[in-house]
């Protein structure tokens, strides 16, 4: 999206300041604006940026004018606060300047990589092609470019290559497995859904890379796609049927399919999970999706694992503080992105809770690093890590 | 300020608050240089977010050392252009002095810092103090408790106790020279009590728009939180009815907010809110035959159910046998409308960037001509009426303004709001209204009509506080040009 298809709305802040806080509890709702105080960092700041921009007012040969318009992590809180006619805009204003950005060759080095890896290796952490599908070298799973099978899971980009979460998709196989579900991966075959090119302003990519996994899904006649990454969800909810795509096969978050496995009696528990937990709601899996927001299969599952008690925190649901990876942060801005997940787990603490849940692989990969640099006490796990330790 | 000057005092500012938290790139000065109305956008030459008194203190003694203007800043939504650096210099952002630093629940006031905005006094007070409450302006929840207070502005109690700057009770300030001084019974006790029997310096600093010093501790009172609350609301078909009604509500000394608005804005205000769509108050929205020209709201509060309800009774009682010959519907009772306070005011903050407005305080006897001509004024600029009182200390005086939103995208309603907003300045002036909230043309045109003396003394005044005129210059006490 350019600069000019969104003039309409750049026209509509006053900077009143009201997406700065959560409404009615009055908590602050904008990492970017905590973390750097500002105002060009608010919200209602960049939109004053990208009305300077595209009014010739201010230029984008300035890196400290595209810090700020980098130092956003999508996550929308601002659309959630802001009342006024052009709040459910705020985020694509921002994506149009980015873009602009892009298409003047005023490049964040950062995004180079990731845009680079994407075009060589599908994924934009620069890892090899031929490592995604490692995490389930050992498991006994379809091969679903050889094999039929009802359900695709799409592990996405951050699950297949980082190890360390490789027991979230793990996990989320036996349990479906366990359910007696047919399900199968695509391993090396899989490609990244393209959200990420999106929303660091490479809309070209995305559109290929839309493109392609619609192709490759049609033909493999499965009847739903589950994946464990709420950004890829949110882009095949979201941003596909913004270019046309139309996909004739239901997707859903494991956390849904969770859901609907434990109503259907799928699931048997055998085990106590004698955990205290908060649920962390990620953004893409709830703001991003406007009302069909994901908010209650995750708390249903939770409540239904014997042991687990289930705490909120005071930012939850559509007003949930952001983990900080969000929008290609956590690759060109680690520091505010270590900074906004620990923010979340101080306050996941502070409900008495001794582990943080969540539902999205960015998140989980924030958390982990931000316990590591700050050292907050807390565990952090997936719903689906948590759901496979009762079965 | 000459290049040297400006990369010296940015090395010390750097000194002071770190490097993080002063700014010269152009997106920061940008924001800094307007508002939401149409004021002429004039740079900052550097924005500056300091934490502490101490902070404070040492940029106020370096700027008086370079010359440098400093324009404190909380949220910059004074709808009067007043965070505007007329001649550029330092921008002082305080909203990183965000504490409530104290509560008294028996003696009824808290002492906050300048951040604090009253959507956070409001959600401190719910959770830690939950039987006092806060007055809060319709206005957003960003609004700085200090500054709405320093401003003067009218929120939800001003029927009983008047303006925002008349609770003040007491205030630590850093005076343009750098010393930190107290005002109020804090000044000679550990307390900030509601009034003390001393020389009333306060008035040295509220109204001053910040040209006197730089507050960073203000103490405001807080009252009980009515257990039981309902609003009454009346519906006039002419001016002349909502004025009668208007003074005799005021004389019954039972309602704890009386304000009033043209129907007309309700209900794009309403629209906007339901749909979430643009809000077009021009070309004019001109009222449906038959619709009423004004809408009036009565907050009533009782410790019982039976209090309120006597309370009501006597107020319909009154309309009854006293406004047999005023055409009106009501009263009808709803649901108070205290517990949304603060809020976004989606309408008037939604039509394209711009609000603006001419808010005044003036006589009750000259209330009726007053709105009435302003209305005129809007139609002849084909602007849809937007006229907004609030009854004041019981009918002493009243608040009246017309709220101006605006598109900015459109140079042609831009150029128009400009004109229009000048000829309601002078019509109010002529009136007898004072329009608070100042913008420096406003200022100018005061000043022309006011007594010599009083202008002198002004002037004398800001003089001796600030020889070096760095605070906020070019408004209030500002020397002849």
């Amino acid at each position: 999206m350019a600069l000019d298809d969104v003039k309409e709305w750049i026209y509509g802040c006053t900077r009143c300041g009201t997406c700065k806080d959560v409404l009615d509890i009055f908590v602050p709702a904008c990492p970017a604006g905590e973390m750097y105080q500002l105002e060009s960092y608010y919200p209602s700041g960049k939109i004053a940026i990208a009305k300077a921009i595209s009014e010739g007012e201010l230029t984008m040969d300035d890196e400290d004018i595209l810090d700020r318009i980098y130092t956003c992590t999508g996550c929308l809180s601002c659309e959630q606060q802001c009342g006024v006619y052009h709040h459910q805009h705020i985020f694509e204003i921002i994506q149009a300047v980015r873009t602009e950005a892009v298409t003047q060759g005023f490049l964040n080095p950062a995004y180079m990589v990731m845009i680079d890896s994407l075009k060589k290796d599908d994924n934009v952490f620069g890892k090899p092609k031929a490592e995604r599908g490692d995490w389930a070298r050992d498991m006994d799973v379809k091969d679903a470019s050889q094999e039929k099978q009802d359900v695709l899971y799409h592990a996405g980009c951050m699950l297949s290559f980082d190890p360390e979460l490789w027991e979230v998709p793990r996990s989320a196989i036996s349990i479906m497995k366990a359910a007696g579900v047919d399900a199968g991966i695509m391993g090396i075959e899989e490609t990244c859904c393209g959200g990420r090119a999106y929303e660091i302003g490479y809309s070209g990519e995305f559109t290929k890379y839309a493109e392609h996994f619609l192709e490759t899904v049609s033909t493999l006649n499965v009847s739903k796609v589950v994946t464990s990454c709420s950004d890829g969800y949110s882009t095949f909810k979201n941003l596909y049927p913004k270019i046309n795509i139309e996909m004739k096969f239901e997707v859903l978050h494991i956390v849904e399919y969770l859901d609907q496995l434990i109503k259907e009696g799928k699931i048997k528990f055998i085990r106590e999970v004698p955990k205290k937990v908060t649920y962390h709601d990620p953004c893409h899996l709830g703001r991003h999706l406007g009302d069909d927001g994901v908010y209650e299969p995750p708390r249903e599952v939770l409540k239904s694992i014997p042991g687990v008690e289930l705490v909120e925190m005071e930012r939850n649901r559509e007003n949930a503080w952001c983990c900080g990876a969000g929008a290609g942060v956590s690759q060109a801005n680690p520091d505010f992105a270590l900074w906004t997940a620990n923010e979340r787990l101080k306050e996941a603490k502070a409900t008495g809770a001794t582990a943080l849940v969540t539902s999205c692989p960015w998140c989980e990969r924030n958390f982990k690093d931000a316990v590591k640099e700050y050292g907050e006490d807390i565990e952090v796990y997936d719903i689906a890590e948590i759901t496979r330790m009762a079965i | 300020m000459i290049e040297a000057v400006k990369s010296a005092l940015i090395a010390e500012l750097e000194k002071i608050v770190g490097s993080g938290f002063v700014s010269t790139n152009p997106a920061d000065l940008l924001i800094y240089s307007q508002d939401m109305t149409q004021a002429e956008p004039r740079w900052p030459d550097v924005v500056v977010l300091p934490k502490t008194v101490e902070e404070i203190q040492a940029i106020v003694r370096l700027a008086n050392k370079e010359k440098a203007s400093v324009i404190p800043y909380i949220a910059g939504g004074n709808i009067g252009g007043l965070t505007i650096p007329l001649k550029g210099g330092i921008t002082l952002d305080l909203k990183r002095m965000d504490k409530i630093l104290e509560v008294n629940e028996t003696d009824m006031y808290t002492v906050v810092e300048p951040g604090v905005t009253f959507g956070h006094m409001k959600a401190y007070l719910t959770r830690h103090h939950p039987d006092l409450m806060y007055s809060y302006a319709f206005s957003p929840p960003s609004t700085g408790v200090i500054a709405n207070a320093l401003m003067q502005g009218l929120d939800n109690l001003s029927f009983r106790y008047g303006t925002s700057s008349e609770w003040v009770s007491g205030l630590e300030v850093v005076l343009p020279t750098g010393e930190l001084v107290k005002i109020g019974s804090c000044a000679v006790s550990k307390g900030w009590q509601s009034f003390v029997p001393l020389p009333e310096l306060s008035g040295l600093f509220l109204g001053w728009q910040g040209t006197t010093g730089v507050i960073t501790k203000m103490a405001v009172s807080l009252w009980p939180r009515p257990k039981h609350a309902t609003s009454l609301s009346f519906l006039f078909m002419d001016f002349e009815g909502a004025y009668k009604a208007l003074k005799l509500l005021a004389r019954t000394r039972i309602p704890d907010d009386i304000i009033g608005t043209s129907f007309t804005i309700l209900n794009i205000d309403r629209k906007a809110a339901e749909t979430h769509l643009k809000a077009y108050f021009y070309p004019a929205q001109k009222k449906a035959s038959g619709d009423p020209e004004f809408i009036v709201l009565s907050e009533i509060t009782g410790n019982t159910e039976n209090e309120l309800n006597a309370k009501v009774e006597v107020i319909e009682r009154i309309v009854r046998e006293e406004l047999k010959d005023v055409k009106l519907i009501g009263p009808e009772r709803a649901p108070s409308t205290t517990p949304g306070l603060p809020f976004q005011i989606v309408g008037q903050l939604g039509a394209g960037g711009g609000l603006t407005w001419v808010g005044a305080y003036g006589p009750m006897s000259n209330w009726l001509s007053t709105i009435k001509k302003g209305c005129e004024i809007q139609d002849k600029y084909g602007f849809t009426r937007t006229s907004y009182t609030r009854i004041m200390a019981e009918g002493h005086y009243a608040g009246l303004r017309w709220v101006l939103p605006f598109d900015k995208g459109d140079p042609e309603q831009v150029k128009k709001i400009g004109a229009l907003w000048k000829e309601q300045l002078e019509m109010v002036i002529e009136n007898g209204f004072i329009p608070y909230k100042t913008p420096v043309h406003a200022i100018r045109t005061l000043e022309k009509r006011a007594d010599p003396e009083w202008v002198r003394l002004n002037r004398r005044i800001k003089e001796m506080l600030d020889p070096n005129n760095i605070m906020n210059p070019g408004r209030w006490g500002a020397p002849p040009e």
